[in-house]
């Protein structure tokens, strides 16, 4: 697996499995998940109203220039309400400790199998709809080669918990940059080395169309004005120039989900590295033990008698 | 005192060798092989301080008597290898090229990986000695248990190994990036 699916894995599971089950029988769910390191779930159900099943979603803290309304980021209700219509009720206030409490109800599901697969991935989605919400906002301004009147020269987006993105909206192109930072100094240098190959990547066939990526140890010029500490950086900064055709369409929906997981995509990439890099080394141990035992001069075989006993002479 | 003047002489004479072809791998390891084979004669030896030990004199220097000098073998700066033997133990330290921070973290992940498992390579060292990234102690047991011109092989094959594993570590690195930026990439097209 090289990519990173929309939806939740193990949300999906747990919501197609309380699916499958006859929706009146009572069932009591309680799940808490945590994924990508940065955002909670949490799918209740209790017996009493068999119907209705809760998933709620807590995000991590957000930076102090990131742009938020409430707790959600910027036009994130409109976004669900979008999404999920009459199938799911936005709950006010939400549970303590999450951000998003939908209360989803199950006797509108689909009743085609398929469908209602297919309605669930959308539900298991729901952190590309909450997160992404800005981020759709601004590219799909883009995809008419506009920009929003009230947008700012640089927005601010959630991206990891107390760290942002950066967004340079503009009519024909938007700049997102990434401020990279990873806690352990040596996944921070295998970082480094994948993101310099972003760069180089392009160069190589078939991947003219694809935007422009730009690795820089300081910041870029646009990033001028912001405050220090969201600068602090220790893998360098990336930047990915999004056009209008990168935006067209259904097109849309995969680009929010690939930028707003960049940082997400890049750290498993560099544990899956090391993962492989572990097998690799214990293999190489072995061969060097092999090399170390030929030194042992062969002692002598046990000899065995013809009813299969081994003896040994007393010396 | 013969066996300390042989050396010397042999490490004088092999290290011209080596000035000679100093950028292959090939004679610097034959000249490593070749003092490990005149400086792998070690013999019993009690400790002369306490009753009924026996330890290792190259790591506790009791006495300057015991100890034989120490011989270093440069490939180039960054790469080297220490050869201090006593009468009852040798010790082996190597220092492996590090050209950047990729090479580094690779070459540190890797021989720490090792040295956790010195327990199963009996001649390695937990811990290297300063200034080296890997370190062998070789005793007069191992050199009675095990077969010297195997255990010479061993050692030889261990450094060149280190070199294969560290180099092959780093290409793998470099293409997983490439697969993963240009999968990532494709996504947008």
């Amino acid at each position: 697996m090289i990519l990173m699916q929309p939806q939740a894995r193990a949300v999906l599971q747990i919501l197609v499995n309380r699916s499958r089950v006859k929706q009146e029988k009572p069932l009591e769910i309680d799940f808490h998940l945590v994924e990508f390191n940065d955002v909670r779930y949490h799918i209740l159900s209790v017996a009493k109203e068999p119907h209705y099943m809760t998933l709620s979603l807590g995000l991590p803290l957000p930076a102090p220039e990131t742009v938020f309304s409430g707790d959600l980021p910027l036009g994130a209700v409109e976004a669900v309400r979008g999404a999920y219509g009459s199938l799911a009720q936005v709950k006010e206030p939400p549970e303590m400790g999450y951000n998003l409490t939908l209360r989803i109800d199950l006797s509108q599901l689909p009743a085609d199998e398929e469908d209602c697969l297919q309605v669930l991935t959308k539900f298991a989605s729901v952190r590309s709809v909450v997160l992404g919400a800005p981020l759709r906002e601004i590219l799909k301004h883009l995809a008419m080669n506009t920009v929003s009147p009230d947008a700012d020269r640089l927005t601010a987006l959630m991206h990891r918990p107390r760290e942002s993105c950066f967004l340079v909206p503009q009519a024909d192109k938007v700049t997102v940059i990434f401020p990279m930072r990873f806690k352990d100094a040596n996944d921070a240098v295998l970082a480094t080395s994948f993101l310099q190959e972003f760069m180089e990547a392009r160069r190589t066939g078939g991947l003219n169309t694809a935007p422009p990526c730009l690795w820089s140890s300081n910041p870029p010029a646009e990033l001028q004005g912001v405050s220090g500490l969201a600068l602090d950086a220790n893998c360098g900064f990336v930047s990915i120039v999004i056009f209008a055709r990168h935006v067209e369409g259904d097109k849309l929906e995969r680009t929010v989900w690939n930028l707003s997981t960049f940082h997400a995509y890049v750290s498993y990439h560099v544990k899956c590295s090391k993962a492989f890099m572990h097998t690799r080394m214990r293999r190489r141990v072995e061969s060097l033990i092999q090399v170390l035992n030929r030194a042992k001069p062969d002692l002598e075989k046990d000899k065995k008698t013809a009813q299969g006993r081994s003896f040994k002479r007393s010396v | 005192m013969v066996c300390v003047a042989r050396l010397s002489k042999l490490s004088a004479s092999l290290h011209l060798c080596l000035r000679a072809k100093a950028n292959t791998l090939r004679p610097y390891l034959t000249c490593i092989r070749n003092t490990l084979t005149a400086a792998m004669s070690l013999q019993n030896f009690p400790c002369q301080d306490v009753e009924r030990h026996n330890k290792p004199e190259v790591e506790f220097k009791t006495n300057t008597e015991l100890l034989l000098n120490p011989i270093l073998i440069c490939r180039n700066e960054a790469e080297k290898c220490l050869i201090e033997t006593s009468i009852n133990s040798l010790r082996i330290s190597i220092k492996v090229k590090q050209a950047d921070e990729l090479e580094n973290i690779l070459t540190k992940k890797f021989l720490r990986f090792l040295a956790m498992r010195a327990e199963s390579f009996q001649v390695l060292r937990r811990k290297p000695v300063q200034g080296y990234d890997i370190s062998f102690l070789i005793t007069n047991q191992h050199c009675e248990e095990m077969n010297k011109h195997r255990l010479i092989d061993f050692i030889a094959r261990f450094m060149e190994d280190i070199d294969k594993e560290i180099s092959e570590l780093k290409l793998s690195v470099n293409t997983r990036g490439r697969l993963v930026a240009s999968e990532y990439l494709k996504q947008y097209t």
